[in-house]
Protein backbone atom coordinates (compact mmCIF):
# COMPACT_ATOMS: atom_id res chain seq x y z
CA UNK A 1 0.00 0.00 0.00
CA UNK A 2 1.71 3.48 -1.22
CA UNK A 3 1.98 6.78 1.34
CA UNK A 4 -1.04 8.56 -0.13
CA UNK A 5 -3.57 5.27 0.24
CA UNK A 6 -2.64 5.13 4.34
CA UNK A 7 -3.08 8.30 4.77
CA UNK A 8 -7.09 8.10 3.21
CA UNK A 9 -7.16 4.55 5.31
CA UNK A 10 -6.09 7.01 8.54
CA UNK A 11 -8.68 9.65 7.77
CA UNK A 12 -11.24 7.17 6.85
CA UNK A 13 -10.43 5.37 10.16
CA UNK A 14 -10.79 8.67 12.18
CA UNK A 15 -14.05 9.42 10.68
CA UNK A 16 -15.64 6.54 11.49
CA UNK A 17 -13.93 6.19 14.81
CA UNK A 18 -15.46 9.94 15.74
CA UNK A 19 -18.84 9.31 14.95
CA UNK A 20 -18.89 6.00 16.33
CA UNK A 21 -17.17 7.91 19.56
CA UNK A 22 -20.47 9.93 19.12
CA UNK A 23 -22.55 7.60 19.44
CA UNK A 24 -20.94 5.55 21.75
CA UNK A 25 -20.59 8.58 24.51
CA UNK A 26 -24.72 9.77 23.04
CA UNK A 27 -26.20 7.77 25.71
CA UNK A 28 -27.38 8.31 28.71
CA UNK A 29 -25.94 6.96 31.91
CA UNK A 30 -23.07 6.08 30.44
CA UNK A 31 -21.46 3.68 32.91
CA UNK A 32 -17.90 3.61 33.41
CA UNK A 33 -17.19 0.97 30.85
CA UNK A 34 -18.47 3.40 28.97
CA UNK A 35 -15.73 6.12 29.90
CA UNK A 36 -13.34 3.40 29.21
CA UNK A 37 -14.35 2.72 25.71
CA UNK A 38 -14.41 6.73 25.20
CA UNK A 39 -10.54 6.91 26.49
CA UNK A 40 -9.57 4.31 24.72
CA UNK A 41 -11.21 5.60 21.06
CA UNK A 42 -9.41 8.91 22.06
CA UNK A 43 -6.43 7.18 22.67
CA UNK A 44 -6.43 5.26 19.01
CA UNK A 45 -7.87 8.57 17.01
CA UNK A 46 -5.11 10.67 18.59
CA UNK A 47 -2.49 7.80 18.11
CA UNK A 48 -3.38 7.36 14.41
CA UNK A 49 -3.27 11.28 13.92
CA UNK A 50 0.60 11.21 15.45
CA UNK A 51 1.59 8.64 13.32
CA UNK A 52 0.01 8.87 9.82
CA UNK A 53 -0.35 12.81 10.29
CA UNK A 54 2.10 14.40 12.38
CA UNK A 55 5.08 11.32 11.24
CA UNK A 56 6.40 11.09 14.86
CA UNK A 57 7.68 7.89 14.22
CA UNK A 58 10.39 9.32 12.02
CA UNK A 59 10.57 12.30 14.77
CA UNK A 60 13.52 12.60 17.04
CA UNK A 61 12.96 10.61 20.23
CA UNK A 62 12.37 13.70 22.44
CA UNK A 63 9.65 14.93 20.30
CA UNK A 64 7.98 11.87 20.22
CA UNK A 65 8.47 10.83 23.62
CA UNK A 66 7.02 14.13 25.47
CA UNK A 67 3.97 14.42 22.36
CA UNK A 68 3.30 10.55 23.53
CA UNK A 69 3.09 11.01 26.85
CA UNK A 70 0.70 13.93 26.17
CA UNK A 71 -1.21 11.85 23.94
CA UNK A 72 -1.37 8.67 26.44
CA UNK A 73 -1.96 11.22 29.03
CA UNK A 74 -4.89 12.60 28.60
CA UNK A 75 -6.89 8.77 28.19
CA UNK A 76 -5.85 8.10 31.51
CA UNK A 77 -6.61 10.91 33.15
CA UNK A 78 -10.01 10.28 31.84
CA UNK A 79 -10.51 6.76 33.33
CA UNK A 80 -8.72 7.46 36.55
CA UNK A 81 -11.21 10.56 37.20
CA UNK A 82 -14.09 8.86 36.40
CA UNK A 83 -12.64 6.20 38.94
CA UNK A 84 -11.10 8.32 41.22
CA UNK A 85 -13.02 11.77 41.15
CA UNK A 86 -13.61 11.71 45.41
CA UNK A 87 -9.98 10.95 46.08
CA UNK A 88 -8.88 13.75 43.48
CA UNK A 89 -11.39 16.19 44.99
CA UNK A 90 -9.89 15.72 48.27
CA UNK A 91 -6.80 16.33 47.08
CA UNK A 92 -7.10 19.32 46.07
CA UNK A 93 -10.21 20.57 48.10
CA UNK A 94 -7.92 24.02 48.89
CA UNK A 95 -7.79 24.78 45.31
CA UNK A 96 -11.44 25.69 45.51
CA UNK A 97 -11.94 28.95 47.10
CA UNK B 1 36.24 6.31 26.87
CA UNK B 2 33.81 3.11 26.86
CA UNK B 3 31.18 5.46 25.50
CA UNK B 4 33.53 6.84 22.51
CA UNK B 5 34.73 3.59 21.93
CA UNK B 6 30.67 2.28 21.57
CA UNK B 7 29.94 5.31 19.35
CA UNK B 8 32.91 7.07 17.83
CA UNK B 9 33.16 10.71 16.58
CA UNK B 10 31.97 11.14 12.92
CA UNK B 11 35.09 11.25 11.60
CA UNK B 12 36.52 8.13 13.23
CA UNK B 13 33.30 6.59 11.86
CA UNK B 14 34.02 7.55 8.16
CA UNK B 15 37.36 6.33 8.48
CA UNK B 16 36.11 3.06 10.12
CA UNK B 17 33.43 2.73 7.81
CA UNK B 18 36.14 3.91 4.77
CA UNK B 19 38.36 0.83 5.96
CA UNK B 20 35.57 -1.78 6.64
CA UNK B 21 34.24 -0.97 2.80
CA UNK B 22 38.00 -1.36 2.31
CA UNK B 23 37.85 -5.13 3.58
CA UNK B 24 40.58 -4.28 6.47
CA UNK B 25 38.28 -4.21 9.42
CA UNK B 26 35.06 -5.92 9.87
CA UNK B 27 31.69 -4.62 9.14
CA UNK B 28 30.23 -1.63 11.14
CA UNK B 29 26.36 -1.57 11.89
CA UNK B 30 24.75 1.64 11.02
CA UNK B 31 23.30 2.95 13.99
CA UNK B 32 19.57 2.20 14.67
CA UNK B 33 17.17 4.91 13.01
CA UNK B 34 15.14 4.75 15.98
CA UNK B 35 17.92 7.13 18.49
CA UNK B 36 18.20 9.32 15.45
CA UNK B 37 15.03 10.78 13.75
CA UNK B 38 14.58 14.24 12.38
CA UNK B 39 12.96 17.48 13.36
CA UNK B 40 9.47 17.57 11.38
CA UNK B 41 9.22 21.64 10.15
CA UNK B 42 11.36 23.23 12.01
CA UNK B 43 12.87 23.34 15.58
CA UNK B 44 11.08 26.63 16.56
CA UNK B 45 7.66 25.77 15.80
CA UNK B 46 8.33 22.47 18.06
CA UNK B 47 9.03 25.20 20.73
CA UNK B 48 5.74 26.70 19.98
CA UNK B 49 3.94 23.32 19.93
CA UNK B 50 5.05 22.20 23.56
CA UNK B 51 4.36 25.59 24.72
CA UNK B 52 0.81 25.30 23.12
CA UNK B 53 0.81 21.69 24.49
CA UNK B 54 1.56 22.92 28.03
CA UNK B 55 -1.24 25.57 27.87
CA UNK B 56 -3.77 23.25 26.90
CA UNK B 57 -2.48 20.64 29.85
CA UNK B 58 -2.83 23.26 32.55
CA UNK B 59 -6.89 23.90 31.14
CA UNK B 60 -7.52 20.29 30.63
CA UNK B 61 -6.02 20.06 34.61
CA UNK B 62 -8.67 22.62 35.56
CA UNK B 63 -11.04 20.37 33.76
CA UNK B 64 -10.54 17.47 35.70
CA UNK B 65 -10.18 19.00 39.08
CA UNK B 66 -13.58 20.68 38.26
CA UNK B 67 -15.32 17.68 37.08
CA UNK B 68 -13.64 15.29 40.42
CA UNK B 69 -15.47 18.09 42.60
CA UNK B 70 -18.98 18.90 40.67
CA UNK B 71 -19.53 15.16 39.11
CA UNK B 72 -22.81 15.59 38.61
CA UNK B 73 -22.97 19.07 36.82
CA UNK B 74 -20.28 17.40 34.44
CA UNK B 75 -22.40 14.34 33.55
CA UNK B 76 -25.33 16.83 33.08
CA UNK B 77 -23.40 18.86 31.12
CA UNK B 78 -22.66 17.64 27.47
CA UNK B 79 -26.38 17.04 27.30
CA UNK B 80 -26.68 20.55 27.20
CA UNK B 81 -24.56 20.90 24.45
CA UNK B 82 -25.35 20.03 20.65
CA UNK B 83 -23.48 16.67 19.79
CA UNK B 84 -23.71 17.39 16.22
CA UNK B 85 -22.05 20.61 16.40
CA UNK B 86 -19.15 19.00 18.19
CA UNK B 87 -19.18 15.84 15.63
CA UNK B 88 -19.64 18.50 12.84
CA UNK B 89 -16.03 20.22 14.37
CA UNK B 90 -14.39 17.21 14.75
CA UNK B 91 -14.86 15.87 10.82
CA UNK B 92 -13.81 19.52 9.40
CA UNK B 93 -10.99 19.56 11.54
CA UNK B 94 -9.87 15.79 10.47
CA UNK B 95 -10.51 16.10 6.81
CA UNK B 96 -8.89 19.61 6.73
CA UNK B 97 -5.92 17.82 8.52
CA UNK B 98 -6.04 14.93 5.99
CA UNK B 99 -6.15 17.73 3.07
CA UNK B 100 -2.89 19.23 4.48
CA UNK B 101 -0.90 15.83 4.83
CA UNK B 102 -1.95 14.94 1.25
CA UNK B 103 -0.66 18.50 0.08
CA UNK B 104 2.83 17.48 1.75
CA UNK B 105 2.93 14.65 0.01
CA UNK B 106 2.25 16.07 -3.24
CA UNK B 107 5.03 19.11 -2.49
CA UNK B 108 7.18 15.80 -1.49
CA UNK B 109 6.51 14.28 -4.98
CA UNK B 110 7.38 18.32 -6.74
CA UNK B 111 3.56 18.38 -7.80
CA UNK B 112 3.09 22.22 -6.66
CA UNK B 113 -0.19 22.37 -8.24
CA UNK B 114 -1.59 19.25 -6.77
CA UNK B 115 -0.29 20.41 -3.44
CA UNK B 116 -2.14 23.83 -4.02
CA UNK B 117 -5.24 22.15 -4.41
CA UNK B 118 -5.05 19.91 -0.98
CA UNK B 119 -3.95 23.38 0.57
CA UNK B 120 -7.28 25.06 -0.73
CA UNK B 121 -9.15 22.20 0.50
CA UNK B 122 -7.93 21.64 3.74
CA UNK B 123 -8.51 25.69 4.25
CA UNK B 124 -12.62 25.39 3.21
CA UNK B 125 -12.71 22.56 5.93
CA UNK B 126 -10.81 24.34 8.37
CA UNK B 127 -13.34 27.54 7.55
CA UNK B 128 -15.88 25.05 8.82
CA UNK B 129 -14.60 25.35 12.26
CA UNK B 130 -15.41 28.84 12.95
CA UNK B 131 -18.54 28.64 10.83
CA UNK B 132 -19.65 26.20 13.11
CA UNK B 133 -18.46 28.12 16.71
CA UNK B 134 -20.71 30.87 14.99
CA UNK B 135 -24.40 29.05 14.79
CA UNK B 136 -23.18 27.04 18.21
CA UNK B 137 -22.27 29.86 20.24
CA UNK B 138 -25.82 31.48 19.18
CA UNK B 139 -27.69 28.20 19.54
CA UNK B 140 -26.18 27.61 23.14
CA UNK B 141 -26.63 31.91 23.86
CA UNK B 142 -30.51 31.17 22.60
CA UNK B 143 -30.73 28.14 25.24
CA UNK B 144 -29.31 30.56 28.12
CA UNK B 145 -25.86 28.69 28.27
CA UNK B 146 -24.13 32.18 28.71
CA UNK B 147 -20.61 32.65 31.23
CA UNK B 148 -23.52 32.44 33.92
CA UNK B 149 -24.59 28.99 33.32
CA UNK B 150 -22.13 27.08 35.65
CA UNK B 151 -19.00 25.50 35.91
CA UNK B 152 -19.22 23.09 33.33
CA UNK B 153 -20.07 25.73 30.16
CA UNK B 154 -17.58 28.17 32.14
CA UNK B 155 -15.10 25.46 31.61
CA UNK B 156 -16.67 25.06 28.27
CA UNK B 157 -16.13 28.27 26.97
CA UNK B 158 -12.77 28.74 28.05
CA UNK B 159 -10.86 25.62 26.92
CA UNK B 160 -13.08 25.54 23.49
CA UNK B 161 -12.24 29.39 23.11
CA UNK B 162 -8.89 29.05 23.40
CA UNK B 163 -8.43 26.26 20.65
CA UNK B 164 -10.66 28.62 18.20
CA UNK B 165 -7.98 30.88 18.87
CA UNK B 166 -5.48 28.56 17.74
CA UNK B 167 -7.48 27.65 14.83
CA UNK B 168 -7.66 30.98 13.97
CA UNK B 169 -3.84 31.09 13.75
CA UNK B 170 -3.74 28.41 11.79
CA UNK B 171 -6.12 29.44 9.02
CA UNK B 172 -3.92 32.56 9.14
CA UNK B 173 -0.86 30.25 8.34
CA UNK B 174 -2.58 28.25 6.33
CA UNK B 175 -3.08 31.09 3.82
CA UNK B 176 0.40 32.34 4.01
CA UNK B 177 1.51 28.90 3.25
CA UNK B 178 -0.91 28.80 0.08
CA UNK B 179 0.51 32.15 -0.80
CA UNK B 180 4.41 30.81 -0.85
CA UNK B 181 3.07 27.32 -2.43
CA UNK B 182 1.71 29.60 -4.71
CA UNK B 183 4.44 31.58 -5.93
CA UNK B 184 6.52 28.45 -6.21
CA UNK B 185 8.48 29.24 -2.87
CA UNK B 186 8.21 25.52 -2.01
CA UNK B 187 10.02 22.74 -3.70
CA UNK B 188 10.44 19.11 -3.16
CA UNK B 189 13.69 19.43 -1.44
CA UNK B 190 13.03 22.79 0.48
CA UNK B 191 9.41 22.59 2.16
CA UNK B 192 10.39 23.47 5.62
CA UNK B 193 7.70 25.86 6.03
CA UNK B 194 4.74 23.94 4.82
CA UNK B 195 6.16 21.14 7.17
CA UNK B 196 5.83 23.17 10.07
CA UNK B 197 2.72 24.47 9.55
CA UNK B 198 1.10 20.98 8.95
CA UNK B 199 3.13 19.89 12.35
CA UNK B 200 1.20 23.05 14.24
CA UNK B 201 -2.46 21.75 12.12
CA UNK B 202 -2.21 18.61 13.43
CA UNK B 203 -1.30 19.32 17.02
CA UNK B 204 -4.55 21.67 16.69
CA UNK B 205 -6.35 18.47 15.77
CA UNK B 206 -5.05 16.49 18.57
CA UNK B 207 -6.01 19.16 21.39
CA UNK B 208 -9.36 19.54 19.86
CA UNK B 209 -9.60 14.89 19.64
CA UNK B 210 -9.09 15.51 23.24
CA UNK B 211 -11.48 18.36 24.22
CA UNK B 212 -14.92 16.49 21.74
CA UNK B 213 -15.10 13.65 24.09
CA UNK B 214 -14.38 15.81 27.30
CA UNK B 215 -17.42 18.00 26.38
CA UNK B 216 -19.66 16.52 24.18
CA UNK B 217 -19.40 13.00 24.89
CA UNK B 218 -18.91 11.35 28.48
CA UNK B 219 -22.13 12.20 29.93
Amino acid sequence: MNETRKLDLAWLSLVLLSVGGAALGGQPDAGFMITVLVALVMGIKVRIVCDRFLELPTATRRIRQLMYAFCYGMPILVILTSAFGDALARLTAKLII
Amino acid sequence: MRRERDNPPLQHRTFLSAMSQAGTLPAIPSPAPAASGRIPGSKAMWVGIFCEVTEFALMFAVYFVARAHHPEIFRNGPAQLSLLAGTGYTLMLLTSGWCVARALHAMRASRQRACLQWMMGAFVFGLGYPVIKLFEVRWNLAHGLNGDAGVFIVTYYYLSFNHLIHVFWGLLGMIWVMLRTGTGSYSAEEHSGLESFAVYWHTTDIIWLMIFPLFYVLR
